[in-house]
Order: structure tokens, then C-alpha cells, then sequence
């Protein structure tokens, strides 16, 4: 897409099962035709990249999509096409190495308990690594272009907030309010305390059990004289993301529900002041009918008399329902489409049509570009 | 093993976008159709169930959709001060120790707490029973979040207690891993589509749920199409001239998506130790309790 010429960072956001994956990688693969050094970074644990590039393993690593690949497809890159799919826990160790002031900090974050939660299962730690190794890649300067994939989030909130939540834990500021009385009583053995300031805690107790409030304890001390860092980078990315060099395509299908979460999204990004980029509409149904001819079972024989095809009488009854049923689809297409148009008016929104297979490689990745065009 | 029918928890899983929400609201209508009072509790961002039926949003209250199917949903914010609440007892101790800046800390802080309390709330649901003893719900249908983050989802208690070991959320989410993993009253689902990612998708989760050892539910293939017209027809009527070019185009079009179908069937009975369960496509212009309906009634050989 021409508009996404001059972006160094692209984001690909919307629902899971939009064909994001696949949208983000006919991207890089555009730009890397067009003689840039491309990277597609995707997060999704479902390894859903290599799957589409037709490549058997893709590691943490910057990966660059051989040659040979593009012979097969016979396709020439003026540039270079890279992929790479995150992997959470190792890009918060490193994340972690790099700010921790010394190797025994570093070592015993990595160790805590509390922190291996935080770094794998909590909510928004996927989506605030993704966009921590977007940043890094794109101020590496090693690239022409970024794509990223986004994490399939339920929703756009979760990702466009996600750096604040994660700050939020690691607030040295907020530990101080709550774990204060814990902290000044020590490490290990603390007893909470029947001051009245601590009644927050031994109600929260209540609920967790104390073992968890030391671990948490534990966790911010270890972590103390970070979070100004984390911080500082978190601005950094979140600068560059709403900079004009970053573009944010949304991408959904024809389904109402889809696009509904489709516009909450651009609302949302709205809200954050940024400016959905453009639009991708996957998974089009053609509409059989723009090539005319006829549409009854009637007129459906007559036609097929005509062109001397011998067929038993159920042949024209199936072909009109089947083509009445593809009708429908288009007819529902084209509704949801429109509204999609009018409510995104001035946002550049392409189609894709549904393709006869699925797209592996990087054939059918090239196939999709057509549809994308400028 | 009892029927699906018979369990207490039916909790729907897959990837995105494959039909979950059509696929709890048919197996909780089935149910309902058969005399079981059915609950379906749907945690996404948003609610999906009530509108199937044609009915405003049920939001945090349980409300009636159609004769002894009830739906609600389960919201974060609203399980927790529920939760809190039960536990606690007395509103003032609840704002005092949850309203405040420091106990936004602690609630952004501690791992998941958003989906246990969730979590926490369906469960209350699949175990609560009437003043006589009697289970509430025949029935609780558990619409549950997307791929990844469904896993995540189920598997909180597990992670949950690997940190925390004592007070009433430890306990509850004991309990909850202790249904979760019953089969006599549990079965966990997954629902996919003829497609490679969803089925890839589906593969994968069958293996991380058998892993976790959750009570292996039905595999529901959706939106599948068979095939209805030979090779022959298609290649005559496609190649029969500009008459024919529309028919022609919606046949070949037909008939590619019901290869894909038959093509992901073979993988996905080959690969996943699941009962398989077909639900056609469905062409219809407004998606609502008809179409229910329908999906209903080709699930019913597996209840």
C-alpha cells in the first residue's frame, strides 16, 4: 500500500482470526519486493507465521526468509524479507538484564517467583513485550520497516493500555503506599501489623493469603531503582508509536461482530490520538451475479440446453440455490462494508477477496498484495 | 461417561472468530429444549448470547432468554466487588480496602486476579444450589475466551496456586481445578472451522487441554459445506460460456470450500481424539434464534 511508504513501523491490529498474521506478512513481503529490508514480527504462540511463510521453525531470533523461498514462488525481492516470532519470557529476561544495575539484581528478579507470573501469564505483559521488541528493532536501524502482528487481544483497550498497567505494577511510588509497612518491618518473618495504616494490607491478606503479599514484597524490593528506566523506554515507545512514522492498519473480515470490534478499535486508537492508517477488509465473498446470466432454475436450464450440457433435472435447482446461498454471503458483505465506509470515512479501506485456499507461502502471500494494491 | 446433557460444567473453547458464542447458545437451547435449566455465562468483552435470541443484553443479572435458558455476564469489575463482598461482608470494609490507589496497585499486581475472579464467579454459578439441596443449574455452559487466552484462562487456578496457598480465593480456586478436571461433571469443549489456521489452532489446544487433563468434550467442526456437485458438472457448467458464468463461478466456489471441508475432517479426525461433530454453514441474512435453532439441532446426537 503506497500510503504505508514512508512508516517505519506498522501495527496489523484487530480480532483474532481476521487473517492479521497473514495480512502483516504480505506487508513486509510488499516492502521487501520494493527493495526494503523488511522485518514481520509476530507474537501469536500459535506460530501462525512460519505457518504462512511455509517455513518449518521461526525463533526468537531475526530470521531471514531464504532465497530459495522466493525462487520457488518465483519472485525477485529487490530487498530482503526477515521474520521473527517473540518469545515472551525470553525478551522480558533480556529486558531485564539490560536494565538491571547489576548481574546479582538481575538475577534475583529473574529468580523471584512473583516474576515469572508477571513475565508469562499476566494480562498485558504479551502486549507491552510486543510493543517493547518493536521499539528496539525499529530503533536498531537494522530495518527499512517493522511490521508487527499484534497479540490476538479480546480487546483494543487491552493492548493500547497495556505499558500502563505493567508500569503500574512496577511503580516503585505505589509499592510504597501499600507494602511500606511490610517493608519496613524486613524481608523475611514480617508480621503485618495492627496499625490501622495496615488495614489495607491484612484485608488484601484476607483474599491472598500473606504468602503472596512477601512475594510481592520480595519482587519490588528486587526490583528497586528500576522502574525509572522502564519508564523512561515506555515513553519512548509509546513517542514512536503515535509518531507519524508509525501506521496502524486495522484489519477484520465482513462479519458484523468482527468489524464491530473493528471500530471499537479505532475509536480507541482514536482516543490515544492516533489515526488508523488504513484498512483491510479479508474474506470478501464475491458476488457470483456481476457476471449476469440467469438466476432461476427456469431460465437456469434453459441456459444450460443452450450450452449443451446434459444434466439431470436437479443440476439447475442446485446451481440456483447455490447461487442464490453466495448471494446471500455477498449481499451481507457488501452491507457490512459500506457501513464500515461510512463510519470510517477518509480511511483508505481495501477488500481481499476469499481466496480458493489457504495462503502458506509466499505465493499466495504475493497473491494478497494484488488485492491490497495502493 | 454421562452425556454431554449430564454435566454440571460445559465450558466452550477455540480460536477466534469459529463460532463459540452460536456454539454455547446451541448446546445450552438443546439442553433447555430438554427440560434442563441451563446457564450460560459468557466473560468476553462482549455479550453475545441474549441478542442470538433477539433479547436486550442480560449485563451482570441473570435473565430469561427463551423457557429455562437463562444467560449473564460475568464482567471483571462486578465479580470482584460481588467476590470481595461475599468475603468480606460489609461495604464500607470493601471500599476501604479495594476503592483506593493502593489497592489498584495490588488487584494490576497480582497474576490474572481479572480472570479468577471471573472464573471464580462461573464456578459459584455451577455449584450453587436452591434452598432444598438442589443443584440451581442442570446446566452451566461456559462461553469461554479465544485460543491462548482461553487456555489462560482455564488453567488460572493452576498458576494461581502455585503462589498462593491459604485464604478463600486459594480455597475457591481448589475447588475450581477440582471441577474443572471431573469428568462425571465437566466436559470441555472445542469448536473450529474447515480452515488451516483454525484447524492448526484446534490441534494444538486439544493437546495443551488432554495435557492439563480437562474432561475431553466434543470437537465442533462448523461452518462446513458438502459437496454437491461432481467434478464433471463443474467443469462443463464453468466452461459452458458467459450464460453460465455466474452459476459456473458459485458451483467451482462451492465445491472448493467443501474440499476444504472434507480435507480438514480427515486432518482433524486423524489428529484429534475427539468426538467430531459437523454443523453446516448457514446462509442466513440476519443471525438469530433461527439459526440457533438450527445449530441445535445438529449437535443434538452428541447430548
Amino acid at each position: 500500500m503506497r500510503l504505508l511508504d514512508d512508516r517505519k513501523i506498522i501495527c496489523c491490529v484487530g480480532s483474532g482470526g481476521v487473517g492479521k498474521t497473514t495480512t502483516s506478512a504480505a506487508l513486509a513481503l510488499r516492502a521487501a519486493m520494493d527493495g526494503k529490508k523488511a522485518l514481520v514480527l509476530t507474537i501469536d504462540p500459535a506460530r501462525r507465521l512460519a505457518n504462512s511463510l511455509g517455513l518449518k521453525e521461526l525463533g526468537n531470533e531475526e530470521t531471514r526468509i531464504d532465497p530459495t523461498h522466493f525462487a520457488e514462488a518465483k519472485l525477485r525481492p529487490r530487498g530482503e524479507m526477515w521474520a521473527m516470532m517473540l518469545n515472551l519470557k525470553g525478551s522480558w529476561d533480556e529486558l531485564v538484564r539490560k536494565n538491571a544495575r547489576s548481574p546479582g539484581q538481575a538475577e534475583a528478579i529473574l529468580g523471584n517467583k512473583l516474576y515469572q507470573t508477571l513475565s508469562t501469564a499476566m494480562a498485558g505483559s504479551l502486549e507491552y513485550i510486543a510493543m517493547e521488541k518493536v521499539y528496539e528493532l525499529y530503533a536498531s536501524g537494522r530495518y527499512d520497516v517493522v511490521v508487527l502482528d499484534t497479540p490476538p487481544t479480546s480487546n483494543a483497550l487491552d493492548f493500547l493500555h497495556a505499558p500502563d498497567r505493567i508500569l503500574g505494577v512496577l511503580d516503585n511510588n505505589a509499592m510504597r503506599i501499600v507494602l511500606g509497612p511490610m517493608l519496613k518491618a524486613g524481608k523475611v518473618g514480617f508480621r503485618l501489623l495492627a496499625a490501622p495504616s495496615s488495614l489495607v494490607l491484612r484485608t488484601l491478606a484476607r483474599f491472598t493469603g500473606s504468602d503472596f503479599l512477601r512475594d510481592l514484597a520480595t519482587f519490588m524490593m528486587a526490583f528497586e531503582g528500576m522502574y525509572e528506566g522502564f519508564k523512561d523506554r515506555a515513553g519512548k515507545v509509546k513517542a514512536a508509536l503515535s509518531s507519524p512514522q508509525t501506521g496502524f492498519v486495522l484489519v477484520t473480515s465482513p462479519n458484523p461482530l468482527i468489524t464491530q470490534e473493528a471500530l471499537f478499535f479505532h475509536r480507541a486508537l482514536e482516543h490515544d490520538g492516533i489515526r488508523t492508517a488504513a484498512v483491510v477488509v479479508n474474506r470478501v465473498q464475491r458476488d457470483p451475479r456481476r457476471h449476469g446470466g440467469p438466476d432461476n432454475v427456469r431460465a437456469i436450464e434453459e441456459a444450460l440446453q443452450l450450452a449443451q450440457i446434459k444434466a439431470d433435472k436437479q443440476l439447475a435447482e442446485r446451481l440456483c440455490e447455490t447461487l442464490t446461498e453466495q448471494a446471500i454471503l455477498a449481499d451481507l458483505d457488501r452491507r457490512e462494508i459500506d457501513r464500515l465506509r461510512d463510519t470510517l470515512r477518509g480511511v483508505p479501506l481495501v477488500t481481499v477477496p476469499r481466496l480458493r485456499k489457504d495462503v502458506h507461502d509466499l505465493a499466495g502471500l504475493w497473491q494478497i498484495d494484488e488485492y491490497l494494491g495502493d | 461417561m454421562p452425556a454431554l446433557l449430564d454435566r454440571r460444567l460445559v465450558v466452550v473453547t477455540g480460536k477466534g472468530g469459529t463460532g463459540k458464542s452460536t456454539i454455547s447458545a446451541a448446546v445450552a437451547l438443546a439442553a433447555a429444549r430438554r427440560g434442563k435449566r441451563v446457564l450460560v455465562c459468557e466473560v468476553v468483552a462482549k455479550e453475545r448470547v441474549a441478542d442470538f435470541f433477539g433479547r436486550p443484553p442480560s449485563g451482570t443479572q441473570i435473565r430469561e432468554l427463551v423457557p429455562n435458558l437463562y444467560s449473564v455476564h460475568v464482567r471483571p469489575r462486578e465479580a470482584m466487588r460481588e467476590y470481595a463482598l461475599m468475603i468480606l461482608r460489609y461495604e464500607t470494609l470493601y471500599r476501604l480496602a479495594f476503592e483506593n490507589a493502593a489497592a489498584r496497585y495490588f488487584l494490576a499486581a497480582a497474576p490474572s486476579l481479572a480472570e479468577i475472579v471471573m472464573l471464580g464467579k462461573v464456578f459459584w454459578h455451577a455449584a450453587r444450589e436452591t434452598e432444598r439441596g438442589r443443584p440451581r443449574w442442570d446446566m452451566v455452559v461456559l462461553d469461554a475466551p479465544a485460543t491462548g487466552h482461553g487456555l489462560t484462562f482455564l488453567t488460572v487456578p493452576e498458576v494461581f496456586l502455585r503462589l498462593v496457598s491459604e485464604g478463600p480465593l486459594a480455597r475457591d480456586m481448589r475447588s475450581m481445578q477440582m471441577l474443572l478436571g471431573d469428568p462425571a461433571n465437566c466436559s470441555v469443549c472445542v469448536v473450529t472451522l474447515p480452515e488451516e489456521m483454525p484447524a492448526n489452532e484446534a490441534i494444538e489446544l486439544d493437546r495443551s487441554l488432554r495435557q492439563h487433563q480437562f474432561p475431553a468434550g466434543p470437537l465442533f467442526l462448523n461452518a462446513t459445506f458438502a459437496s454437491r456437485f461432481t467434478p464433471p458438472e463443474v467443469a462443463a457448467v464453468t466452461r459452458g460460456g458467459p450464460l453460465l458464468a455466474a452459476v459456473g463461478e458459485a458451483a467451482d466456489t462451492h465445491e472448493s470450500r467443501a474440499s476444504l471441508s472434507r480435507q480438514y475432517e480427515a486432518v482433524l479426525r486423524d489428529t484429534v481424539p475427539r468426538e467430531l461433530v459437523k454443523i453446516p454453514f448457514l446462509f442466513e441474512r440476519s443471525f438469530g434464534a433461527q439459526a440457533i435453532e438450527k445449530v441445535s439441532r445438529a449437535i443434538e446426537s452428541v447430548l
